[in-house]
């Protein structure tokens, strides 16, 4: 049965950076990284888009073969269709995760970490100090195999199971599930310099529907909702409408579905020998539904804490429960705040919307910003008051 | 002295009652993974062709049945 002192479950950003941190970290310790599809980053259940200033935490945007495109305006559409464009200073990129994935695992790989694809973890228990992590797939030749972890991450997603076996709360209620659908669509008119968001109970209850730019003509097209909210229509049916409606010349290269956890952080990320990260640990923006740079985040934060306790000695929950101090410190207390806002913007209804996006559009483009936006938010709508105020002050 | 049914017996005393639990369509399900989290006993699995749900564990309680997004997921009698 062979050893390793970390093993990562998951290739995804956060599992990849985990396995880079910790690699670096630490040189001497057996790093592995294993990912459940036969290819790293594929198949694709992503809208693809991230921040510019999380994103160059990691890597460098600059000509990269990773990046589709990048935006420089949002624009948000109202309930009624008006158009409000935001100019914000370096917005964003839109990625290919196919090859971005691809990328990290790389780098995961010439850090030191061993990489396996096709290798799926199919159950654990605690064996004296160390997690005997069952693997098997395409990727194991057909063999059931069994390998001997000091520190297990998951780095499993919205699916983990890791957490589950390590006996950590990954449930989600209901009502902070986001079940979206999304399709690649091809030549339809939009701004490829701009992401359009849509909030609409009609197109899209309990979430926002987007295009992303991937090129000119070409778009990723999709919407979240919130079952509860939903009508017993799915996220399939709500999209199939909302193309319909909007861009009804488009040609459908690809389509998938998925779901996004709008909850905040698990209220324990760690256990004895595991550490949870990105979607696994609810660690998505709840606001934005964004994920990518958080789970990186989280893996820079628990690759190098596994190295740490790993050198130190000590792999327990009391040592390991740093990792969730420091993430809360990081970017979990501030996703409390935003879960508070998007409950308070779910009493909002389409009106308000509608009558925002006609106050904003007076301000002059120059000046419109998503702080002067809220600000005029606030106004129409005093019971924000309450949530902004925890939020700034 | 009588003991006091465990958690794990309770929920397979739940089960055992519901006469529905959640089957799958696997011409229509992505294997996306959303249902997993939503199932309070873990009984739903990714296979690494399908999905799998254990009938044993299944409470019928239905909450993984309406957030699915290609609406791959019924209730189905017991069998």
């Amino acid at each position: 049965m062979p050893d390793v002192d970390v093993l990562v479950v998951g290739a995804g950003p956060g599992g990849c950076i985990a396995a880079r941190e910790a690699a670096r970290a630490a040189p001497e310790l057996a790093v592995l990284l294993i990912e459940r599809d036969p290819a790293v980053g594929v198949p694709v259940r992503c809208a693809e888009g991230v921040g510019d200033a999380g994103l160059r935490e990691f890597a460098d945007p600059t000509d990269a073969s990773w990046v589709s495109r990048r935006i420089s305006r949002v624009i948000f559409i109202a309930p009624d269709d008006t158009e409000v464009p935001v100019a914000e200073r370096d917005v964003g990129w839109i990625l290919d995760r196919s090859r971005f994935d691809a990328c990290l695992a790389a780098e995961a790989a010439a850090s030191g970490a061993v990489v396996r694809t096709g290798v799926a973890a199919s159950g654990m228990d605690r064996v004296g100090e160390r997690w005997a992590v069952t693997l098997q797939g395409p990727g194991t030749g057909g063999r059931e195999e069994t390998v001997r972890a000091r520190v297990v991450i998951g780095a499993d997603g919205v699916e983990t199971m890791v957490g589950r076996w390590a006996g950590l709360d990954t449930r989600v209620p209901a009502r902070d599930m986001e079940s979206c659908a999304q399709d690649l669509l091809a030549g339809i008119a939009f701004d490829p310099d701009a992401i359009y968001l849509q909030f609409s109970d009609r197109d899209a209850p309990g979430g926002y529907a987007w295009l992303f730019p991937k090129g000119l003509g070409v778009a990723n097209v999709g919407l979240g909702v919130v079952a509860l909210r939903a009508r017993g229509r799915t996220a399939r049916q709500y999209l199939d409408a909302w193309i319909a409606r909007r861009y009804p010349a488009g040609t459908r290269l690809g389509t998938t579905v998925g779901g996004v956890i709008v909850h905040p952080t698990v209220r324990r990320a760690f256990t004895d020998g595991v550490l949870l990260v990105g979607d696994a640990a609810h660690m998505v923006n709840p606001l934005s539904g964004g994920g990518i740079v958080n789970a990186m985040k989280s893996g820079r934060l628990a690759g190098r804490a596994a190295a740490a306790a790993i050198r130190a000695g000590d792999i327990s929950a009391a040592r390991l429960a740093s990792y969730q101090r420091d993430w809360m410190t990081l970017l979990g207390d501030d996703h409390l705040k935003y879960y508070a806002i998007k409950r308070a913007l779910e009493r909002c209804d389409d009106e308000f919307f509608n009558a925002l996006a006609r106050t904003v559009n007076r301000i002059a483009p120059a000046k419109r910003t998503l702080g002067r936006i809220f600000a005029h938010a606030l106004v129409r709508h005093p019971q924000l008051l309450a949530v902004a105020a925890r939020f700034f002050v | 002295m009588t003991r006091l049914p465990g958690a794990a017996s309770l929920a397979a005393m739940i089960a055992a009652r519901s006469p529905e639990i959640a089957a799958v369509d696997l011409a229509r399900c992505d294997r996306c993974g959303l249902c997993l989290p939503l199932c309070p006993p873990a009984a739903i699995r990714l296979g690494s062709v399908d999905l799998l749900i254990d009938a044993g564990a299944c409470t019928g309680c239905r909450k993984c049945i309406a957030p699915c997004p290609v609406g791959a997921l019924r209730m189905g009698l017991r069998a």
